[in-house]
């Protein structure tokens, strides 16, 4: 009916001439419509009668669209009559009672269009225009046909639009909805479909309600709808889970260097670029909506997405898998940008217990693999630090130093001494190599290198007036530098800009920290109200942290009930169908946070609208349903969202099913990869250099040999690779180690144990973590990279033995074997540690960069470690007469990285060589960082 | 009482003081963010001090020499950041240009025997820093003094620090020295024994020596710095046209952190309550950035 009309406008020929006066118009008008009147009333019209039809209401529609308002806002004649007649319902009905296909549809679809963004005068506020283009937009919720989808969400996203300008029609949108028996503001309705979908049209509808979420945060009621009315929140959320289903588990990892997804490698993923829009609609939701619509999707992310789909995605049977997943995780947590999202994200990492270890331990543990996973981890945790996050900086490594039980008590004063004469950046540096001696490396060598420690991080030197307050005193030192390099005096000049980099990256960290609870110097928090134990709460109040810091939902929410796992046996099947997310949220209730309840309440009744939901879903999996309401109601929409939802979900319920099985099965296989591949490793593994030896054998899975009795299922294929890995690494370890390790053979075992001892399994593994937290440190026990005690975390760990916590021990192990370590895992482990010294708490600063501090014999501290790499590198170049010029070779390699400059080949698999460059620089970068917390930290501010 | 004039800083270009947030433009950046040296300033000067050369490798303490400029400069902005802290009475500062080791002074007396007085000095700091001798304090036009030299203007600062000692002697504390001078006169082993005598022997000539003394100091004060130094403190008449609109800066601006970090505009993030060390302790759990 109105493509005609459309398309003629388009063509730039108006059907109305300009000019024509309004009476005439009028007249037309009324003409055309007694016309059409005539053939409207007649039961079977004749084919051309319904041509005649289409011709006259395309003229009459641009006569209404250029008429222009009457007097102070009236309307114009020809408007008062479309009122008065309500011409547009009778149409609407009149094409209903014809055959209504998907191009009458789509016909009229765009004839609104055209009038809504056209006309010269407000259309939507008068009834007889809003109600027949609400049961247009409803007859046409649930056609399939991408067309018509497409002008739908084109029309409904213009309707937005003109709520958006004009939010006095939002009354009207609701008023006509309750006339029609519903009582939904339709257009969101409408929307919700399309959240997830790809495209223009997905990305049109996201627009479309982020414009109406901008709208909740004014105005009350549209929130109090979105919040109790409807399933935005929970379609939004575990639409996520459906989208990160379909993302591939295994990642092609393009080299041995890759270790996070960077924008060129996601770009060429179709399905994560879909997650991803949608992660950054529920982003850009969270920013703009009410906090009450903010708050119910945060809750349902945490409880529809993360716990029920990462946390275990996040534990899955390979490397492969869980590297995959760690890399989407850093992903996500880099694209994340609202606090409230990026809260969601951290509470579950830091607080989720996944079969009662915390994500944040796991994580921790697995830096320590050899594997890529280690590296993937690793750059996550580069990801995390670089938040300036005071939750993750107290979990990681705070809430170890505030008992301040680290250093000797005489000690607790140097916490916040200021290194006034640069004292331990000399003592840094004097651990460089004598290969790498600043006096030893030719000049023009020495102008450069310094480009060899940017890491990719974009910034340029202005040395000179790089001291705000006193600027003049770094003039004073670039003209030492100038003229001292003039002189031929070899002055390091590249150190200038670590200085620089140091200034940048501590300011900007104080400025971020600005936000913090408290100073942590030794005072504040106070460190006798952190004794020992003090801070390890029992597991139930962690929980309770989880449940308190999820939002209050506006919604009436499902009551207290018993965690998933103990549910009631007897479920039916279909029940099982529905995702149990929904009302898997228990904890969500005001009233549930807390001791007085006990542990275990008999479920309650879920809310209505999940009870209705639930319902609807199931009568389409049973194929009953029926169309009970008309299609105008809001039901049949989110009978569509549930339908696909319904589809969804039990995809991920078999595929969920599928791995529980497995897992049950292969139970014992999955412990060496969560903990035991960094428990197992031996200390010698590392030490001995051996990763090379390893590597290959490793990651090529196909050349193992199984001993596991039932290897028919692709489950245990999966974990037959990982025992394989695992008992490749104790035989590299026997040999290296010389059967030394008495504790590994019992290890061994425990991953070939029959299925039917699970239970048994899963107590022992229990029971390795405390007796691991039971451990005490022995000396040799703390210099050994690959203790035990990385991996007990916060499980029971007896705060007794002076203890910096195990993402410090891991990282400061990793240092340790630098020499060993690949180049890329060297420079992100450096990068880590130079952005933790960056930071300006005293309690880390001391702990990292303070060489004047005495620690408690127990505690390994960064300069011990530094020193036992400088050792070895000692050790190294006196036993090879080649090194000074391998050394030079590394840092031409690395300089030709960066620029054209050519260089003479040199192996990477010279890590010993490329890790002593990379000291050497990371030694500067340390001194630097410093000497700048010496004077950044201490500069007056006005209060 | 302040005579009207307005000291500053002499600058050679349009170079701004820095209190007031707006910082010099940062140099271009280089399209791929690589580091370089800036050009060098076309004031440049070799260093007043000339640089050890020809040192071995290795200092005693095991640190590679070619670093000792930069602990040293760092010792000294640590020092200066000390006086800045300590908010002196009357006492302004500014190292100088060229040099670290050189910091130009001004001191101001408000009341006592040395009323009105405005008295211009430098500061020279030995270059083995904080290990060497106490630093230098000389006075532009020596003053009336007995511990001033008649002759060089310099103060005897030695009297107050027979030795050195890192960690406890600071800079800000021979600058305090040198105010407390002119409120609590010394004669002992004085420098200039004409005042120390008079001041003993005849008060009423000693002041009134003291005023003409002061009465000199204040009418060379819009003379050209004796150190010819970017950096060298200048006074000049009061120039409403000049100096009105610096005053009113002076009195109205804070610093704000904010000013002080500009262009790195990190916000860190915390939902830990104050008194806590429980993440995701804050009782709204809403977003707290």
């Amino acid at each position: 009916m109105a493509s005609m009309v459309a398309s003629g406008n388009r063509d730039g020929q108006p059907l109305v001439p300009k000019g024509v006066d309004p009476e005439t118009c009028m007249i037309v008008f009324k003409n055309h419509w007694a016309q059409v009147v005539k053939i409207l009333e007649k039961h079977d019209p004749l084919r051309n009668e319904a041509n005649a039809v289409q011709n006259y209401v395309e003229h009459m529609l641009f006569l209404l669209m250029e008429e222009d308002s009457g007097q102070a806002g009236a309307m114009g004649p020809i408007l008062e009559f479309v009122v008065m007649e309500n011409v547009m319902e009778r149409l609407f009905v009149w094409s209903l009672r014809r055959e209504f296909t998907d191009d009458m549809k789509l016909e009229q679809l765009k004839m609104y269009e055209m009038l809504v963004g056209q006309a010269r005068q407000p259309l939507l506020h008068h009834k007889p225009i809003l109600r027949p283009l609400m049961m247009l937009l409803s007859s046409c919720s649930g056609t399939a046909a991408p067309q018509v989808e497409a002008e739908l969400v084109l029309l409904l996203n213009q309707l937005c639009c003109v709520l958006a300008k004009d939010p006095s029609i939002l009354e009207l949108f609701f008023h006509t909805s309750e006339d029609q028996g519903a009582t939904n503001f339709l257009i969101f309705s409408l929307l919700i479909p399309f959240i997830h979908r790809e495209g223009t049209v997905g990305q049109q509808a996201r627009d479309a309600l982020l414009l109406i979420m901008a709208l909740s945060a004014e105005n009350e009621r549209v929130a109090k709808h979105v919040a109790e009315n409807t399933y935005f929140c929970p379609v939004l959320a575990t639409g996520l889970s459906g989208l990160y289903s379909s993302l591939p588990t295994k990642l092609e990892v393009p080299n041995e260097e890759w270790h996070c997804l960077h924008k060129e490698d996601w770009l060429k993923m179709p399905s994560l670029v879909q997650f991803l829009n949608s992660l950054e609609f529920c982003n850009a939701v969270i920013q703009v909506a009410h906090p009450d619509i903010r708050d119910q999707l945060v809750g349902y992310i945490y409880n529809g997405f993360l716990v029920p789909v990462l946390a275990p995605a996040l534990h899955k049977l390979t490397l492969e898998e869980v590297m995959t997943t760690t890399a989407y995780l850093d992903l996500f947590l880099r694209s994340v940008t609202e606090p409230a999202l990026l809260q969601t994200f951290l509470s579950f990492i830091l607080l989720h217990r996944h079969e009662s270890v915390h994500i944040l331990d796991t994580l921790v543990s697995r830096i320590n693999t050899p594997f890529q996973l280690g590296t993937v981890s690793l750059a996550l945790f580069r990801t995390l630090i670089g938040l300036y996050c005071e939750d993750v900086m107290l979990q990681l490594v705070l809430r170890y130093l505030i008992p301040c039980n680290h250093m000797m008590l005489s000690q607790r004063r140097v916490v916040r001494e200021r290194d006034c004469y640069s004292v331990s950046a000399a003592k840094i540096l004097a651990l460089t190599p004598s290969c790498c001696s600043p006096d030893r490396s030719p000049p023009p060598l020495r102008q450069l290198d310094s480009i060899l420690f940017s890491k990719g991080i974009s910034c340029c030197v202005a040395v000179l007036h790089h001291f705000t307050p006193c600027s003049h005193m770094s003039n004073s030192l670039f003209l030492l530098c100038v003229s001292a390099a003039l002189r031929q005096i070899y002055l390091d000049v590249s150190y200038l800009h670590y200085l620089y980099d140091a200034r940048l990256s501590i300011s900007g960290c104080i400025q971020a920290c600005q936000v913090w609870s408290a100073l942590y110097d030794g005072e504040d928090p106070p460190p006798e109200k952190y004794q020992p134990g003090v801070l390890e709460e029992p597991a139930l109040t962690r929980t309770q942290m989880v449940l308190k810091r999820v939002p209050k939902p506006v919604a009436p929410r499902p009551q207290h009930r018993p965690q998933p796992n103990t549910e009631p046996p007897a479920v039916n099947q279909l029940e099982l169908e529905w995702d149990d997310s929904y009302d898997a949220c228990p904890v969500q209730t005001a009233e549930a946070p807390v001791e007085s309840k006990p542990p275990q309440q008999p479920p309650a009744e879920p809310p209505k609208h999940i009870q209705e939901m639930r319902k609807t879903a199931i009568m389409l999996v049973k194929g009953t349903y029926i169309e009970e309401n008309e299609f105008q109601d809001d039901v049949m929409v989110y009978d569509l969202v549930a339908k696909k939802d319904a589809r969804d979900v039990e995809r991920a319920k078999l595929k969920s099913r599928g791995s529980e099985s497995e897992s049950t099965q292969q139970g014992s296989a999955e412990l060496p990869l969560k903990n035991g591949l960094s428990l197992t490793l031996p200390p010698s593994l590392m030490a001995e250099n051996s990763m090379k030896t390893l590597e290959p054998k490793a990651t090529g899975q196909t050349d193992c040999k199984s001993n596991l009795q039932n290897n028919n299922t692709a489950a245990a294929e999966l974990g037959d690779d990982l025992l394989a890995q695992y008992e490749e690494l104790i035989r590299t370890l026997d040999s290296e180690a010389g059967g030394k390790q008495v504790k590994t053979d019992a290890e061994v075992k425990k991953p070939v144990a029959p299925a039917a001892e699970v239970e048994e399994e899963e107590e022992e593994e229990e029971m390795d973590f405390t007796s691991f937290s039971a451990e005490t440190p022995e000396p040799e026990k703390v210099q050994s990279p690959f203790g035990p005690k990385f991996c007990s975390g916060s499980v029971g760990r007896s705060h007794s033995v002076p203890f910096t916590g195990p993402f410090v021990s891991v990282l400061l192990s990793r240092m340790e074997n630098m020499l060993s370590n690949s180049l890329h895992v060297n420079l992100l482990l450096t990068g880590i540690l130079a952005q933790l010294a960056a930071y300006p708490q005293p309690l880390l600063r001391s702990f990292l960069l303070n060489t004047n501090l005495v620690f408690q014999p127990t505690v390994r501290s960064l300069y011990q470690v530094l020193a036992t790499v400088k050792h070895q590198i000692e050790e190294q170049a006196a036993s090879r007469k080649d090194f000074p010029e391998l050394i030079t070779a590394a840092q031409h390699w690395l300089l030709a990285r960066e620029t054209s400059f050519m260089a003479a080949a040199i192996s990477l698999d010279r890590t010993d060589v490329f890790a002593t460059v990379l000291f050497t620089e990371f030694l500067k970068e340390l001194a630097a960082i410093a000497q700048e917390h010496s004077i950044l930290s201490y500069i007056p501010m006005e209060e | 009482m302040l005579p009207f004039f307005f000291f500053s800083l002499q600058r050679s270009d349009n170079e701004e003081q820095s209190g007031h947030g707006e910082q010099r433009a940062s140099p271009a950046r280089l399209p791929f963010g690589k580091k370089q040296l800036p050009p060098i300033p076309k004031n440049a000067a070799p260093i007043t001090k000339p640089v050890t050369t020809g040192t071995p490798a290795q200092s005693a303490n095991g640190t590679h020499a070619s670093y000792g400029p930069f602990y040293l400069e760092y010792s000294l902005l640590a020092e200066f950041t000390l006086v800045i802290k300590q908010k002196l009475p009357g006492i302004y500062v500014q190292p100088s240009y060229k040099s670290a080791l050189m910091w130009f002074g001004v001191i101001f007396i408000r009341h006592g025997l040395y009323q009105d007085g405005v008295f211009k000095f430098t500061v020279y700091i030995p270059d083995n820093y904080p290990d060497g001798e106490c630093p230098k304090l000389v006075f532009d036009i020596p003053v009336f003094h007995p511990l001033v030299d008649p002759v060089s203007g310099e103060l005897d600062v030695r009297r107050a620090f027979t030795k050195w000692r890192r960690n406890h002697n600071h800079i800000w504390q021979v600058l305090m020295y040198a105010r407390t001078i002119f409120y609590k006169i010394n004669t002992v082993e004085p420098l200039n024994p004409e005042a120390a005598v008079l001041y003993d022997k005849d008060v009423h000539l000693f002041k009134s020596k003291v005023v003409d003394s002061v009465k000199l100091c204040n009418s060379h004060l819009f003379d050209q710095p004796k150190i010819d130094d970017p950096y060298a403190i200048s006074f000049s008449p009061w120039n409403p046209a000049v100096h009105e609109e610096a005053k009113e800066r002076m009195f109205t601006y804070k610093r704000r952190p904010e000013d002080h970090h500009k262009g790195t505009q990190v916000s860190g993030l915390s939902w830990v309550k104050p008194g806590s060390t429980q993440p995701f302790s804050k009782e709204d759990g809403s977003p707290q950035s």
